[in-house]
C-alpha cells in the first residue's frame, strides 16, 4: 500500500490545495498516469501515479492541505483495497462508497488489481470520451470536463466536440452574426456567449489580485524619465555583443536603487516588517492568457548580460510550460512592462508578499523643455505602487526618483 | 472492354487454364477430380485440356497435401484441393509444419511454391464438418499466405497471383459463391496478394469484411442508406498479409469500424484486426471497434437454426448502428 | 548387385565416419554443447550407408529425426552438419532447424522431419513430381518400426501403389520406437509384411549386413526407375544409445545391448568381411580410422568457429516474397 501525500514543490512551499482528483475510489491506475491536481499559489501541478494499483482518495477536492499530508491510498490489489476502505473512509460525508464489478469488468484473482467501475462515480470521477474526441479536445484546448457526453453512458464523442466548437465564441475580430432586429429592438439581450470556469491558474491570478488590493493600502505615483541615455545604452550593447533587452536594463536599475532603499525590498510579516537580505526581481509576463511572473534572481549581484540571459530562459520556459515553483518563488520586487501597448502610467497591482512594485510605460518622443527651448526627446513613463502600510509617500517617491535619475544617467547605478 | 459477367466457378476454371497453358510444372490433385472437374464443377474441362494434369487421389489428405509439398520442393507449382475446408484437419501436419515451415526450418534451401485451395464456408445445410471458415487458423500460422476473395474478379486476379507466388498460400472460396456471378475483365489480369478494395465508399463507418460477407454487408449498407447511414466497405481479400494501409486510410476517414465474418466470433480473424486498430489507430477510434460472427457453436444442420447461428444482413445492420450509437 | 574392393574400403570409411560422427556428437551433447535433443543412429551405419550407396546424388531421400547417417550416406557435409548442430549461421539451415530438421538440397535430401512418419507424404509429393517431370529419378522415405504404424504410413503406401511412382520406403526397424517395443506395437510383426496389402514387393533383411541391403534396396531402386512402382524394405538393425540422449532407457536391458554389439554390429561384421577377403589391413584399417578422426575433428572445429546468427536473423527466411 502507497500513501498518497502532497508533494514539496518547491523550497518555500507549505502547502497547495487539492484542486481534482482524476480518479474515483476503486480505480485502476497505471504508474504514471495523473491521479491529482494541485495548486500552489504560483503553479497548477499534476501528479502522477507512483505505481500501478487501485485508488482509494480521501481527501475531497478543494480542501486546502499541508505538504506532505496524506490525501489517499494506492492499493496493491483489490484485498488490499478493501482493507483500506474500512481504515480510511473518505474525509466527505459520501463515505466508504461499495465497488461493484461491472458485468464486462475483468475477474480479479489474488494479487491482481481489478478494473472494477464504482457505482457512485465519486467526485468528478473519471471522464468517458472515445480516443478521437480526447484528441480532439486536446488540439482545441477544449476542457473536457465540461463537455456533455452524448454516446454510450455518457461518453463524449466527436460530435460532442463538434457541437462545443460550433458554439464556441467567434475569433477575436470575427463579428458575430445578429439578426437586425434585436439589433433594432429597444431591449438589451443578454445571452451567454462563452462560460469560462474560474479555475487553474485564472483562479490563482484572481484570488492574489483581490488579496493584494483588499489586505495592503496601495497608492501609485507616476513620473516621467528622459529615456536618450537608456537608448543610447541599448545601442552601445548591441554594438557588442548583440542586443541585449529593455527589462534587462530597468532590472538592474531597479535592484541597484533597491540596495539604495532598503526598505521598499521588504514584506510585512504578521506584526512586523521584514528587510530582505537578497533582491530578487519578477519581470511580469503572459503566457496562456494568463499572467506569470518569472523571478530573477540576485540582479544586484549580476551583470545587464547576465540578467538578459535569465530573464531570456525564464521566457522560453514560460512558453514552454516548464518553469517550475523555484522560478516563480521568493521575488522581493516585481517589474511589470505595458509600454509594448502604447501605456505611458498606469497603477499596477503589488503582488504579496512585496511591498512595491514598478510599472513601465513606453519609450516615445515627446517635446521636452531644456534651457528653455522646445526639443524632442525620447521619455519614458514610470509607475510606482508601494504598500503604504510600510512605506510612507516620501520615501516610496525617493525611490522612484532613484529610478529615474538612473534612467535618465545609467553611470549611476555603478555609483 | 467488354461487360462479360461469369461466376466465381468459371473465373476459377478460366485462371486454371491459362496458368496451366503457361507454366507446365502446374498440376491439380485432390478427390474426385477427373470425373466431374470436381465436386463443384470447379475445373470442368482442365482434365480434358491437361492430362496427367489433374489428378485424383484416393481419400489421403496426408498425402494429397503431402504431394504439394513434395512436388513444390522439387521443381512443381502444385494446385491442391482440399475438398472441403474442413477436411484441412487430416492433413494439418503436412500444412502446419511441413508446409508452413520447411523453407524456414532448412534456412531458406528450400521454396514451397503451392496452393491450397480449399471451398469453405456454410449456408448450405451442410452441418457442422462440411461448413466451416477456418482461416483465423491459418493466419495464425508463420510461413502461410491466406486470401478468401469475394466476386469473380477477384477470384481470378489472386488465383493467379497465388500460383505464381513461391511461396505456401491458402486459398479460402466460399461454397455460396460458386455460381454468384459478377463482372471480370477479358484481358489477363493479376490481384498483387495483400491488396483489399473498398468496394462501397462512405464516409459514416468502415466495415472490414471478406469472402460472402462482403456481399451481406453490401445488403446490408442499402438498407443503411435509406436511414442516412453511409457504409464504406473495404473487402480485406487478402487476410495475410492484410492490407493495414488501406484499413488505416478508411478508419481515418469515418472513425468507425465494425468487422464482419462468417466464422465463429471468438477468437475469430476479426479479434486480431480489433486488436491492431486498437494499437495503432487509437486516436482515431469514436466508437469501440465490434465484430460480427457466426455464434459460437458447431454449424447446425436445420435451416432455421443454421441461420440463426450465422450472420445475417439485420446483424451488419444493428452493427453499424451500434457502433454509431444510433 | 556388384560391389568393388574400392567401393568397399569406400563403404566402411563412411561407416566409420557415421559412427565417429555420432559419438563425437554424443560427447559435445553430455558437454551441454549441443542445445536442445539429438537422436544417435550408432549401430545403424549399415542401413543408412548401404541405402545411400545405391542412389544417385539426384534421387531424393526423406530423413528423420535419426538422420546424420542419412545424410552423411547422401553426401553431406559434417562440418556444416556440426555448424547447424551448434545453431551456427553458417549451418545447413542457418541455425534455424537444428538435428531434427536437418537438410542439404544440394545432394537432395528433402529434410530431416521432427514430426514421426511426416516424411511419406513429402515423398509422395516428390515421386508424383519425378513422375510428372517424367525422369528417372527416385526416391527413399527412411522411417522406423514406430512410424509404420502411422496413417501417414499406410496412405502413402497405397498412393504410392496405385500411382507407380518411385519410391523406395526404407524402414530401419530398431525394435523401439522411444520407449515402446515393436513386439507391442507392431501388428502383424512385420513392417514388410503389410507390403502385400497395397500390393508391393516387401522384403524383411539383416539391416547389419551392408551388402545385403545394397543388393536388396538396389534392387528396389532399379524397379523403382524402371517405373515399376514403390518396394517396402524392411532393414533389421539395432540402435546402441537411447531414443535421444539422455534416455534412461529403462525399457531394455544393458545385457540385450551388449548381446547386440557383440553379435551383430554393422561395422565389426563388415570388417571382418574385409579382411576375409583380403581387403583390410591393420595398416590400412588404423590409416582410415586417423582419416576419419581427423575429418569429424575438423568438422567440430569448423562448426565451433563458426559465427552465431544474430537474434534477428529469426526473422528471415519465412518468404521467397515477404
Amino acid at each position: 500500500m502507497i500513501e498518497i501525500t502532497i508533494p514539496k514543490l518547491g523550497l518555500t512551499m507549505e502547502s497547495a490545495k487539492l484542486a481534482r482528483w482524476e480518479f474515483s475510489s476503486g480505480d485502476a491506475v497505471k504508474k504514471g498516469e495523473t491521479i491529482l491536481v494541485i495548486e500552489t499559489d504560483k503553479v497548477s501541478f499534476d501528479m502522477p501515479a507512483p505505481s500501478d494499483g487501485i485508488i482509494h482518495p480521501i481527501v475531497p477536492e478543494g480542501t486546502t492541505c499541508a505538504v506532505e499530508e496524506i490525501v489517499g491510498y494506492l492499493a496493491e490489489n483489490r484485498e488490499e483495497y478493501e482493507r483500506i476502505i474500512e481504515e480510511h473512509p473518505f474525509a466527505e460525508a459520501e463515505g466508504t462508497e461499495k465497488v461493484e464489478a461491472s458485468q464486462a469488468g475483468a475477474v480479479s484473482q489474488a494479487g491482481q488489481p481489478a478494473a472494477v467501475l464504482s457505482s457512485s462515480p465519486g467526485p468528478k470521477g473519471r471522464i468517458k470520451a472515445s480516443p478521437l474526441a480526447r484528441s480532439m479536445a486536446a488540439t482545441n484546448n477544449l476542457d473536457l470536463s465540461a463537455i456533455v457526453g452524448s454516446g454510450p453512458g455518457g461518453r463524449i464523442v466527436r460530435a460532442d466536440i463538434l457541437r462545443v466548437l460550433e458554439e464556441a465564441p467567434a475569433i477575436a475580430g470575427e463579428r458575430v452574426e445578429r439578426p437586425p432586429e434585436e439589433i433594432s429592438k429597444g431591449i438589451a439581450i443578454k445571452e451567454i456567449s462563452e462560460s469560462i470556469p474560474i479555475q487553474g491558474v485564472r483562479r490563482i491570478i484572481f484570488d492574489n489580485m483581490y488579496q493584494s488590493l483588499s489586505q495592503s493600502a496601495q497608492l501609485s505615483l507616476h513620473t516621467e524619465a528622459c529615456a536618450e541615455r537608456l537608448i543610447a545604452l541599448l545601442e552601445r550593447f548591441s554594438r557588442d555583443e548583440g542586443k541585449v533587452s529593455f527589462n534587462a536594463i530597468l532590472v538592474k536599475i531597479s535592484a541597484m536603487a533597491l540596495r539604495l532603499h532598503p526598505k521598499i525590498n521588504a514584506s510585512v510579516e504578521g506584526d512586523n516588517i521584514r528587510v530582505w537580505r537578497q533582491v530578487h526581481i519578477g519581470v511580469a509576463m503572459e503566457a496562456n492568457d494568463a499572467l506569470i511572473v518569472p523571478v530573477v534572481r540576485n540582479p544586484d549581484l549580476k551583470t545587464i548580460r547576465e540578467i538578459d540571459y535569465e530573464i531570456l530562459e525564464l521566457i522560453q520556459k514560460t512558453r514552454e510550460n516548464k518553469l517550475s515553483p523555484d522560478d516563480l518563488a521568493n521575488g522581493t520586487f516585481t517589474i511589470s512592462n505595458l509600454g509594448f501597448a502604447d501605456i505611458d502610467f498606469f497603477t499596477p497591482i503589488i503582488r504579496p508578499p512585496e511591498s512595491a512594485i514598478l510599472g513601465v510605460g513606453r519609450i516615445t518622443k515627446k517635446p521636452s523643455v531644456r534651457n528653455d527651448h522646445v526639443i524632442p526627446e525620447a521619455r519614458i513613463g514610470l509607475s510606482l505602487t508601494f504598500d503604504h502600510r510600510i512605506i510612507d509617500g516620501a520615501p516610496g517617491a525617493r525611490f522612484l526618483k532613484t529610478i529615474k535619475e538612473m534612467v535618465e544617467e545609467p553611470l549611476l547605478m555603478i555609483s | 472492354m467488354s461487360n462479360r459477367e461469369i461466376s466465381c466457378s468459371t473465373a476459377l476454371r478460366e485462371a486454371l487454364e491459362e496458368e496451366m497453358e503457361r507454366d507446365d510444372t502446374i498440376f491439380i490433385i485432390g478427390e474426385d477430380l477427373v470425373a466431374h472437374g470436381g465436386i463443384f464443377g470447379q475445373f470442368e474441362g482442365l482434365p480434358e485440356r491437361f492430362p496427367g494434369r489433374v489428378i485424383d487421389s484416393p481419400i489421403s489428405e496426408t498425402c494429397i497435401v503431402g504431394s504439394g509439398v513434395g512436388a513444390a520442393l522439387t521443381g512443381m507449382r502444385p494446385v491442391v484441393d482440399m475438398h472441403f475446408a474442413d477436411f484441412v484437419t487430416t492433413g494439418m501436419d503436412e500444412i502446419a509444419n511441413q508446409m508452413a515451415k520447411i523453407r524456414y526450418m532448412f534456412g531458406g534451401q528450400a521454396k514451397i511454391p503451392m496452393v491450397l485451395w480449399a471451398p469453405d464456408g456454410g449456408g448450405l445445410s451442410a452441418a457442422a464438418q462440411h461448413s466451416q471458415s477456418l482461416e483465423s487458423w491459418f493466419v495464425h500460422i508463420p510461413g502461410l499466405k491466406v486470401i478468401a476473395p469475394s466476386e469473380p474478379s477477384d477470384v481470378k486476379g489472386l488465383i493467379k497471383a497465388a500460383i505464381r507466388d513461391d511461396d505456401p498460400v491458402i486459398f479460402f472460396q466460399h461454397k455460396r459463391l460458386f455460381a454468384q456471378t459478377g463482372h471480370v475483365p477479358e484481358d489477363e489480369y493479376i490481384i498483387p496478394i495483400g491488396s483489399a478494395a473498398v468496394k462501397r465508399p462512405g464516409k459514416d463507418i468502415t466495415i472490414l469484411t471478406y469472402s460472402r460477407m462482403t456481399y451481406l454487408c453490401l445488403e446490408a449498407a442499402e438498407q443503411l442508406a435509406k436511414e442516412e447511414i453511409d457504409v464504406e466497405i473495404v473487402d480485406l481479400r487478402t487476410l495475410k498479409p492484410l492490407d493495414f494501409a488501406l484499413i488505416a486510410e478508411s478508419v481515418k476517414k469515418t472513425y468507425n469500424v465494425l468487422i464482419v465474418h462468417e466464422a465463429c466470433l471468438t477468437g475469430g480473424f476479426g479479434a486480431e484486426i480489433a486488436a491492431r486498430i486498437g494499437e495503432e489507430l487509437f486516436d482515431y477510434l469514436d466508437a469501440p471497434v465490434m465484430r460480427i460472427g457466426a455464434k459460437d457453436v458447431p454449424i447446425p444442420f436445420s435451416p432455421v437454426m443454421e441461420g440463426f447461428v450465422l450472420p445475417k444482413v439485420s446483424d451488419v445492420v444493428e452493427g453499424v448502428k451500434k457502433v454509431l450509437n444510433r | 548387385m556388384k560391389t568393388s574392393k574400392k567401393e568397399k574400403l569406400s563403404l566402411f570409411k563412411k561407416m566409420l565416419t557415421v559412427r565417429a560422427f555420432e559419438q563425437k556428437a554424443g560427447d559435445l551433447f553430455k558437454q551441454n554443447l549441443i542445445p536442445g535433443f539429438i537422436h544417435l543412429s550408432i549401430g545403424e551405419e549399415a542401413s543408412s550407408i548401404g541405402t545411400c550407396s545405391v542412389l544417385r546424388t539426384d534421387d531424393y531421400v526423406a530423413s528423420t529425426h535419426r538422420g546424420h547417417g542419412h545424410m552423411l550416406g547422401k553426401g553431406a557435409d559434417p562440418r556444416m552438419m556440426f555448424a547447424e548442430l551448434f545453431g551456427k549461421a553458417t549451418g545447413y539451415c542457418k541455425g534455424k532447424g537444428g538435428s531434427m530438421h536437418i537438410a542439404d538440397f544440394s545432394v537432395g535430401i528433402l529434410g530431416a522431419n521432427g514430426v514421426v512418419g511426416g516424411g511419406f507424404p513429402i515423398m509422395i509429393g516428390a515421386g508424383l513430381s519425378i513422375k510428372l517431370r517424367k525422369t528417372d529419378q527416385v526416391g527413399v522415405v527412411f522411417f522406423g518400426d514406430g512410424a509404420a504404424n502411422r496413417g501417414t504410413f499406410h496412405e502413402a503406401c497405397n498412393m504410392a501403389a496405385i500411382l507407380k511412382l518411385p519410391i523406395i520406403f526404407v524402414c530401419e526397424n530398431n525394435l523401439y520406437a522411444s520407449t515402446t517395443p515393436s513386439e507391442y506395437t507392431l501388428a502383424g510383426g512385420s513392417v514388410a509384411g503389410r507390403a502385400a496389402g497395397y500390393g508391393i514387393p516387401g522384403h524383411t533383411i539383416d539391416g547389419n549386413d551392408i551388402l545385403e541391403v545394397r543388393n536388396v534396396v538396389g534392387k528396389a531402386v532399379a524397379r523403382a526407375r524402371k517405373g515399376k512402382g514403390p518396394t517396402i524394405v524392411e532393414n533389421m538393425t539395432y540402435r546402441y544409445r537411447g531414443h535421444f540422449e539422455g534416455d534412461p532407457q529403462k525399457y531394455r536391458s544393458t545385457d540385450e545391448i551388449d548381446t547386440h554389439r557383440k553379435t551383430s554390429d554393422p561395422i565389426e561384421r563388415f570388417k571382418k568381411h574385409l579382411q576375409k577377403e583380403g581387403i583390410l589391413t591393420t595398416e590400412l584399417e588404423e590409416k582410415i580410422k586417423k582419416d576419419v578422426t581427423k575429418l569429424i575433428d575438423e568438422a567440430v572445429q569448423f562448426g565451433q568457429d563458426a559465427p552465431l546468427p544474430r537474434p534477428e536473423d529469426a526473422l528471415e527466411d519465412l518468404f521467397v516474397n515477404p
